[in-house]
């Protein structure tokens, strides 16, 4: 290894001699010959720590001479995020810039011209227009454009700055970023945890400012959202010091904590502690209800289903993951359980095998302190997440939204279904679906949409996703060359029978152009706008493609969305309510298109725009086949035109437009 | 010593490398190159050198150059190699020097000139049209004894006077000869193929005498070469070091580089391919830099001044019987798609322990490429360093298979 050390040294040593030896002739040539040896170095915490290190020594050496980086001052950090989209060698010359900076911010660099303070300032913009990377998270954009390699180069810089640069100047950004995850209330929260405990460890929140509260409130949530657990904030004590209370403190325990684990979807570990005390004595059993923050639903089917629950709770693996009390709090507000195949279901569950090789995926799915344990549990855990919190599906860093996407679908309208499947995988690592008249065994299929599963899932994704990835593949590669979009047979297929068999698609695959748009978007609107529709709401999710814009409005890719339904929020403006599969709702799609997910009657994990705005985005839906063309005329012409205008000018400058009209 | 370098041809590496040595030098090259020698402070003649003409000519740049006090001539590029040998013409006052340069333009002169002093070369003749290639390849048949329904001899058609690998076409049947052929191609020379392992030399020559000699193994000619080569070539280094001085002694060269391309054969024999005399193409003299731990590229331009004593000779270059201990090698990358979009490095490259660096450039949104001419337009090199020359020539081989471009 110290061979292997010393002539990496000695590489790199030739190239920074040689760079700082050259003219302005061949700097640039010897500059981007260094920036291909860094290349190995820029994807690791460790790589990028030896970068820093002589950051400062590359930047007097000439790297920068005659580029774009070679005055900081006139560097902006909102242009800092396209070049680390462009891939190497751009890419590599951005980190390297921001680690001279992160230098020169910690006092350890000097450049003429550009102070300490100009080079925190530039690198905390840079942080807050960049939170996806500095979280983990990706958006859409940054996933549709970046190879794995480049994610993780963006992420070890990221996460190399998180750690050292002073972060009380992007507080109040921190603070919005974490309220508007939480209301997403994703499944995965370890990204959210781990910046939170960032805030605890690094920035001081004693001020009383506003973002300062709020801050606290979650930095309490995470670790210690009650009286008694702000005292004991070790779980084994804080176990052990509350069967010394009161009942008045114990129930004030479980308000306090229910109501934080309400109020942000978050669970600290000192809940598991308290819901086994109060579960594990007869007096205090009747806690349970505000200890999990149920609604009157919840505590009738807690009655119901008592002491089925007392035996499952135990078996499921909360101490690793206490997030899934919320799960289970949410499974029981939804009464999940009175549904008797979702109950036969989770019994079935509970006694399988687990085959080794899934077994070993659901613990690669966890943290490293669970690498020892049993999966089970842990599956068990995954499955109650899922079911309570189906809108908190992600993708993660993965391109497989449609998988995602079904889970959410199964979760919501086919809990049994759901377990079923996740059984069939758990215990025979394969998954066999039906596709017109052959059966398709997951097992037998080459390779999926991904090679490698970026591990970072829930459990019930990090099973199913590997199975699904691949027969969704092998349907789309089944139906096509049929002259239209697969995604037409596909969908029913994949999803089940809640998918309406009616589809239209306005991109035509041979001409690779879009056809009657009019149509198309009369069409649209008949089939989801109340005012068109003849007032009918949506029954179930309606899987829809969508073109993927960037913030500049050019067409980066095509993405699969869920429509969930259509409303009007309090201002009375027709929005249309979705599920995007990817971690974060909240995107820029250009031409001031951008989703919310809060603040807009959104329900948790829901995004919405307002109705035309998504319509602008739409290729593909699908339709019910006998009513749909109740309002095709009523539609006005100013609305299709408004949203054709969003389209041609966006996605719509990529290709040639036939508006010959078509029978839809 | 020379009181100043006239290099011919724009070179920035080659610049760069004169300005470490602290000599002086004044470079001529095409007016375009001019603003930039300006912002960098390069001693600069614009001269129009595509250009031959009662005010573009050797007589007329010699007077430029005089004010520089220009005394000795150096090209850099195969299309300047005239302009310096008539420039050392007048310097040296031997009117033979540029008739040598010449030499090195006309490849067929220059197979006749080495058959008459006794290399070994192939069958050539100078051709006109098709027809003339086909009676070539009969000739050759005959000569091969060839029986009904064999295969043709193979005959190389190459132009009189390009770099290199530029304009040069394989014929393999008679088939190839209409197919692969056209009006433009001809004049030319036709050659019968030479077998054996083709590799070259980088001879640094001063009095007349072979100086310093790199031997250049080729993994794939025009992709892939490494230096100096493996033990095989190394072997024989005794048998081209008297080839080399012997094809010295032919041409009468005095003063300069030649850059000899040669065939070992199974029998240990030595054929000639051709030469040149100015830089080597495939970044040989950045490899001979790494490998030998002088300045090629200086020594190149500094070994063109006749007043160069022993000592200061001994001063630029290192033992070359002594093996530097260490291979340098490169591949060329070229896409392999007329359409590309995405430069992709494969992870195992930067793993490697002998991966050095690479020049990739990613591709333009959706590039169409050209038809490729010679082998003139790589994307990008990589360089490898190590101890192993098998280990060596392995990963170029691998390499240069390897699609970079999608």
């Amino acid at each position: 290894m110290e061979a292997i050390a010393e002539r990496e040294n000695n590489i790199f040593r030739r190239g920074i001699d040689e760079l700082a030896d050259s003219s302005s002739l061949t700097k640039q040539e010897k500059a981007m010959k260094l920036v291909s040896k860094m290349e190995r170095l820029v994807v690791s915490r460790e790589g990028i720590e030896t970068l820093y290190k002589i950051s400062g020594e590359l930047d007097s050496a000439g790297i920068f001479e005659g580029t774009n980086w070679e005055t900081p001052s006139t560097l902006v950090p909102s242009l800092v995020r396209g070049t680390l989209l462009a891939g190497p060698p751009t890419s590599t010359m951005e980190v390297i810039s921001e680690l001279r900076l992160l230098a020169v911010s910690l006092g350890e660099y000097q450049m003429s011209g550009f102070t300490k303070e100009q080079a925190t300032s530039f690198l905390e913009d840079v942080l807050v227009q960049n939170l996806d990377f500095a979280l983990g998270t990706l958006r859409e954009e940054a996933r549709a454009r970046l190879r794995s390699r480049e994610v993780k180069k963006v992420f070890a810089l990221f996460t190399y700055m998180m750690d050292h640069l002073p972060l009380n100047g992007i507080k109040e950004r921190l603070s919005e970023e974490i309220k508007m995850i939480c209301a997403q209330r994703p499944v995965e929260t370890r990204k959210t945890k781990d910046l939170i405990k960032l805030i605890k460890d690094r920035i001081d929140i004693s001020s009383g400012s506003e973002s300062d509260r709020e801050l606290q409130f979650f930095v309490d949530a995470v670790f210690h959202p009650s009286p008694f657990s702000e005292k004991y904030p070790d779980p084994k004590t804080y176990a052990s010091e509350i069967k010394k209370l009161s009942h008045t403190d114990i129930i004030k325990e479980c308000k306090t904590m229910g109501q934080a684990m309400e109020q942000t979807g978050l669970v600290s570990p000192c809940h598991l502690p308290l819901l086994a005390h109060v579960i594990g004595s007869e007096d205090e059993r009747e806690l349970v209800g505000d200890c999990l923050a149920l609604s009157p639903a919840g505590r009738a089917e807690w009655e119901t289903h008592r002491e089925w629950l007392l035996k499952f709770s135990k078996e499921v693996a909360m101490t690793h993951s206490p997030q899934s009390i919320y799960g289970l709090s949410r499974l029981l507000n939804k009464t999940l359980l009175s549904r008797k195949a979702v109950l036969a279901g989770l019994n079935n569950m509970r006694g399988i095998k687990v085959h080794p090789v899934v077994g070993r995926q659901i613990i690669k799915s966890l943290d490293d302190s669970a690498q020892n344990e049993e999966p089970l549990p842990h599956l068990l855990s995954g499955i109650v997440r899922i079911l309570g919190q189906p809108l908190g599906v992600g993708q993660g860093n993965n391109p497989t939204c449609q998988s995602a996407r079904g889970i959410s679908l199964w979760s919501r309208h086919a809990p049994a279904k759901l377990i079923d499947m996740v059984i069939t995988v758990a215990t025979q690592n394969k998954l066999i679906m039906r596709f017109e008249n052959s059966e398709l065994n997951s097992n037998k299929l080459g390779k999926g949409l991904v090679d490698k599963l970026d591990m970072e899932l829930d459990v019930v994704s990090a099973v199913l996703v590997p199975h699904l990835d691949k027969i969704y593949n092998e349907m789309m590669r089944l139906a096509s060359g049929r002259g239209e979009d697969p995604h037409k047979w596909v969908n029913p297929s994949l999803y089940g029978h809640w998918i309406q068999v009616g589809f239209a698609s306005a991109y035509n695959y041979l001409s690779n152009s879009i056809m009657d748009y009019e149509g198309f978007t009369r069409l649209y609107y008949s089939s989801f706008h109340p005012e068109y529709n003849g007032g009918k709401q949506m029954t179930y999710p309606c899987p829809i493609g969508i073109f993927i814009t960037s913030a500049q409005g050019e067409m980066l890719g095509f993405h699969a969305i869920s429509l969930l339904r259509i409303g009007e929020n309090e201002e009375g403006e027709m929005r249309a309510y979705f599920l995007n599969p990817n971690n974060e709702g909240r995107q820029n799609w250009g031409q001031e298109i951008r989703p919310t997910v809060f603040g807009n009657g959104e329900e948790a994990g829901e995004s919405s725009l307002p109705f035309h705005e998504l319509a602008s985005r739409i290729y593909a839906f699908h339709f019910h086949p006998v009513d749909h063309v109740r309002g095709v005329r009523k539609v006005q012409a100013a609305e299709i035109n408004r949203v054709r205008q969003l389209a041609s000018e966006s996605w719509g400058k990529k290709y040639i437009w036939s508006d010959i009209p078509k029978i839809w | 010593m020379a009181k100043c370098f006239a290099l011919i041809g724009w070179s920035q590496p080659v610049i760069e490398s004169m300005q470490k040595t602290g000599k002086p030098f004044v470079v001529v090259s095409l007016p375009e190159f001019e603003p930039i020698a300006k912002e960098q402070e390069i001693p600069f003649v614009s001269y129009k050198l595509d250009t031959w003409s009662d005010t573009s000519n050797s007589i007329d740049l010699f007077e430029k150059l005089k004010p520089f006090g220009a005394d000795v001539a150096v090209p850099l590029y195969e299309e300047t190699v005239e302009w310096a040998g008539a420039l050392n013409s007048i310097y040296r006052d031997d009117p033979r020097v540029l008739n040598r340069a010449m030499l090195f333009r006309n490849k067929a002169m220059m197979k006749r000139k080495a058959l008459i002093g006794g290399l070994k070369v192939g069958l050539f003749e100078e051709v006109h049209n098709p027809r003339q290639v086909e009676q070539f390849m009969d000739r050759l048949n005959e000569a091969n004894l060839q029986l009904a329904g064999e295969e043709d001899s193979w005959v190389h058609i190459k132009p009189f006077s390009a770099a290199g690998t530029v304009g040069h076409k394989l014929l393999r049947s008679k088939e190839d000869i209409i197919k692969k052929l056209q009006e433009e191609d001809f004049p030319c020379l036709a050659e019968s193929h030479l077998s054996g392992k083709e590799f070259s030399c980088e001879a640094y020559i001063h009095g007349g005498k072979v100086r310093f000699l790199n031997i250049t193994e080729y993994v794939k000619l025009g992709y892939s070469n490494f230096v100096p080569a493996g033990p095989e070539l190394q072997a024989r280094r005794k048998l081209i070091h008297d080839h080399v001085q012997q094809l010295v002694d032919i041409f009468g060269i005095e003063y300069g580089m030649i850059h000899p391309e040669w065939f070992l054969t199974e029998k240990d024999e030595l054929k000639f391919g051709e030469t040149a005399c100015r830089i080597p193409g495939g970044h040989i003299l950045e490899l001979v830099t790494k490998s030998y731990g002088f300045d090629a590229l200086a020594a190149f331009v500094l070994i063109h001044d006749p007043s160069l004593t022993g000592e200061e000779l001994n001063e630029i270059f290192p033992n070359d019987q002594e093996h530097p201990g260490i291979y340098n090698g490169n591949v060329m990358i070229y896409p392999q798609k007329k359409k590309i979009s995405e430069l992709i490095v494969p992870e195992e490259l930067h793993e490697d322990p002998y991966f050095e660096d690479h020049t990739l450039v990613p591709p333009l949104s959706g590039q169409k490429l050209g038809d490729r001419e010679g082998f003139g337009n790589h994307f990008g090199t990589i360089n490898f360093r190590g101890e192993d020359a098998e280990r060596m020539r392995g990963l170029l081989e691998h390499y240069q298979t390897v699609d970079f471009y999608h």
